[in-house]
């Protein structure tokens, strides 16, 4: 009995540390770059999560039934591996399992129980995991927004918050004598800027109206103008060596343009300088995101209409997409520190050494993970890609990180961006793959040739199909009318949109009221102690019920206590 | 404490556990830190006190500005002297780590910013708190307008009720506000 408990507790031990992948490295970089940076590393490790979950699924689910029974694809004569798959994507890849052409469209076995439904199979598989993921994200938007969002109140930014947010996991002697350092100038900068308060005349406010209005102009029409010539630059698209030149050529833009965007930054004054990193975050976005949309209605529209085995082209595109969005990530990790760091010590001291900077890499994070979603339909086996990209890029960036770049000057706001973080995740890059990978499956015939849905009129019918099979065998007519009456009927969709909408507006109405709560409280905190003769200051309990209102009832109760006894 | 140093018994293993926030293996890892610290003669007695000097020595401990205030709050010792059995240790790894809650760690954030320990965090106690962040050196403190103008602001933010200092509940409202808190305070070996 006592060995079978030891025995247990030692493999739980040893499992628990071995799949808290990168404890150690996480420690070391939160102990000396602190929490901010720390923030992306976490972001990564989760994004590779996904992905690894997304793999199992795909793998267990689709790949393996495949290969068990057609064990060697069936690649015309003519086609072998050169060195160039790769990165192309093409060529011998794209008969293999890698690519949705790959699959079959039969009922694999021999029938009877040992059936295997491909079609069901894969559709299943797909929607399982969005949903999945959705969920996900969903969930941990959610926690995240209610504990660092709603409950941080944004007015008083000031000085407790400074003092509160003293980092106790930083250990280098080094790393602490400099947040001492930006702590102090950051106190002062608060400091003076309570003091400024100064409204600014009209002229003035004018002209930075003005200069607003200009830079995003700019900014959008930049968007926009590489949006066009990325569409254009589609239609080349046609020999194999030049098929690498598109992906080089988004991925140069989303290098470039956005370091276009921070020169910005030297014309503009914002007020917060929250709103500055605001203002880039959604620029890159709508950069990022427009390219996507175009690239995405580009497949769409021209490719479902002009190659036979279009599904199997867009999976090779998004594959060259993703290894040249490592390449440049990796050359952006170059660039933007390694470079910078030179630069910053050796020519210009006054640039000095480079920051990380957490944003315009989650960013990149984003895009790389929007990218792998989209995928996810068209070629099965891309989270292997992803997964083997995340793990090196880990690596990468710690190392940069320790040679390369400072811990940061201003403490900064690492639990509002995170916050903001997913919340880019969820809507623009998840909701985005998932319409488009839902129109797909949704409207567009899938080819005739090659693929798990060939012959069929769109993907979804494969459901239909299967749904009339169900209804011929008693047993399953509830799924049947489920899938009728529910999820095939408009009405229920409507009333559920309706009811939701209710809900919103008495939670909104409560809200309200709880706001209104707190002001005449806290006046009568104020009211009750002022009126205090003498005695000790208001001892108070701790019961946490509802945050916002109870606390002051609570202290309200005390003080009036206090006074009567 | 263990029959040997080395060892930490099930049964106390366990009963560690239910009483802090601590998972099995971070438990067993504080012993491990916690023996190193001890001299070879104390080993074998029932319960060891660790010298205040033998903790600010562990690296976790060595750079924070906290760590003289962190010995005295969790020290249980009647001299008053900092030093800590293996029980306090495991009180303050607990405090620190990831799963307590908002309101551990805010009180003890409260006692370890109380520096003259009255129960109350007044002008005083909040001067010396600035002073420990931003430096020590007379180059490096903050002008003493300045100072002024940042206790006032400061109270301004939390003093609800008005009375000049901030107590514990005062103290743990305003801390409910800034989410970078709880994943700021956390030390772990």
């Amino acid at each position: 009995m006592n060995c079978f408990s030891d025995c247990s507790t030692t493999i739980s031990l040893v499992t628990k540390q071995t799949l808290e992948l990168w404890r150690g490295t996480m420690k070391e970089v939160g102990g000396k770059f602190g929490t901010g940076v720390l923030s992306y590393f976490k972001f990564l490790k989760w994004l590779l999560m996904f992905n690894i979950f997304s793999f199992l699924v795909n793998f267990g689910f689709i790949t393996i039934p495949q290969l068990i029974y057609h064990p060697t694809p069936d690649i015309p004569a003519g086609v072998s591996f050169k060195g160039l798959e790769i990165l192309t994507g093409a060529g011998y890849f794209s008969h293999t399992v890698m690519y949705y052409g790959g699959y079959s469209n039969k009922t694999q076995g021999t029938g009877g129980r040992s059936e295997y439904n491909m079609q069901l199979a894969y559709f299943f598989t797909v929607a399982a995991y969005m949903v999945l993921c959705g969920a996900a994200l969903i969930y941990s938007m959610a926690s995240s927004f209610r504990k660092k969002y709603v409950l941080a109140d944004s007015g008083l930014g000031g000085a407790w918050q400074l003092l509160c947010s003293w980092d106790f996991s930083v250990t280098n002697e080094k790393a602490v004598r400099q947040r001492k350092n930006n702590l102090r100038i950051q106190l002062k900068e608060s400091l003076s800027e309570k003091v400024q308060v100064a409204l600014l005349p009209l002229t003035e406010r004018l002209k930075h109206y003005g200069v607003f209005l200009g830079t995003w102009l700019l900014s959008t029409g930049m968007a926009l103008g590489c949006g066009t010539s990325v569409y254009f630059l589609c239609q080349y698209d046609t020999w194999e060596a030049a098929t690498l030149l598109l992906p080089f050529v988004v991925s140069l833009i989303n290098l470039v343009v956005p370091l276009f965007y921070s020169l910005f930054k030297k014309i503009e004054h914002y007020s917060n300088p929250r709103m500055q990193v605001y203002a880039i975050i959604v620029r890159n976005v709508i950069l990022k995101m427009s390219i996507l949309g175009i690239l995405c209605s580009y497949w769409m529209k021209d490719v479902a209409n002009t190659f036979s085995c279009w599904e199997s082209i867009v999976g090779q595109a998004l594959y060259r997409l993703v290894i040249m969005d490592f390449l440049f990530i990796m050359l952006g990790s170059f660039f933007g520190e390694f470079l910078s760091n030179v630069i910053g010590t050796k020519c210009i001291q006054s640039l000095g050494v480079p920051e990380f900077d957490v944003a315009r890499n989650v960013l990149d994070l984003i895009y790389a993970q929007t990218l792998a979603w989209i995928g996810i339909y068209f070629s099965p086996l891309l989270p292997v890609i992803q997964i083997i990209k995340f793990f090196i890029l880990f690596y990468l960036k710690k190392v940069s990180l320790t040679q390369n770049c400072q811990p940061p000057r201003r403490a900064g706001r690492a639990a509002q961006m995170q916050t903001i973080f997913i919340a880019i995740l969820f809507f623009p890059s998840f909701l985005g793959a998932l319409s488009m990978v839902a129109y797909t499956v949704w409207t567009l015939p899938p080819s005739d040739k090659c693929g798990p849905f060939r012959g069929l009129n769109t993907t979804f019918s494969a459901i239909q199909i299967w749904m009339d099979d169900l209804n011929r065998v008693d047993a399953f007519q509830w799924t049947v009318w489920i899938y009728q009456h529910v999820i095939r009927s408009e009405i229920f969709y409507f009333l559920v949109s309706l009811i939701i909408l209710v809900f919103i507006y008495i939670f909104r109405q409560i809200t309200q009221g709880r706001q209104l709560l707190i002001t005449l409280l806290r006046q009568q905190i104020v009211n009750v102690s002022s009126g205090e003769l003498s005695g000790p200051t208001c001892l108070v309990h701790q019961s946490w019920c509802v945050r916002s209102g109870c606390v002051y009832v609570m202290m309200l109760l005390k003080c009036r206590s206090n006074i009567f006894s | 404490m263990g029959t040997t140093a080395s060892q930490l018994r099930k049964d106390l293993l366990s009963e560690y556990q239910e009483l802090t926030f601590l998972t099995k293996q971070e438990i067993i890892l504080a012993h491990k830190r916690f023996s190193e610290l001890l001299s070879k003669e104390d080993r074998n007695i029932p319960t060891p006190r660790v010298p205040m000097e033998k903790v600010l020595s562990l690296p976790e401990l060595k750079s924070n500005p906290f760590r003289k205030r962190i010995c005295h709050v969790f020290s249980t010792s009647d001299m008053k002297d900092g030093s800590l059995t293996f029980e306090d240790f495991l009180d303050l790894l607990s405090a620190f780590s990831d799963s307590a809650t908002l309101e551990i760690k805010s009180h003890y954030a409260f006692r370890i910013f109380d520096f003259d320990d009255d129960g109350t965090l007044d002008g005083g106690d909040l001067e010396k708190l600035v002073n420990c962040l931003t430096g020590e050196t007379d180059d490096t403190r903050l002008t003493t307008e300045e100072m002024r103008q940042l206790i006032s602001n400061i109270l301004e933010e939390s003093d609800i009720d008005k009375d000049g200092t901030v107590n514990l509940s005062e103290f743990q409202h305003v801390i409910s506000r800034s989410p970078d808190f709880v994943s700021s305070f956390k030390i772990v070996l």
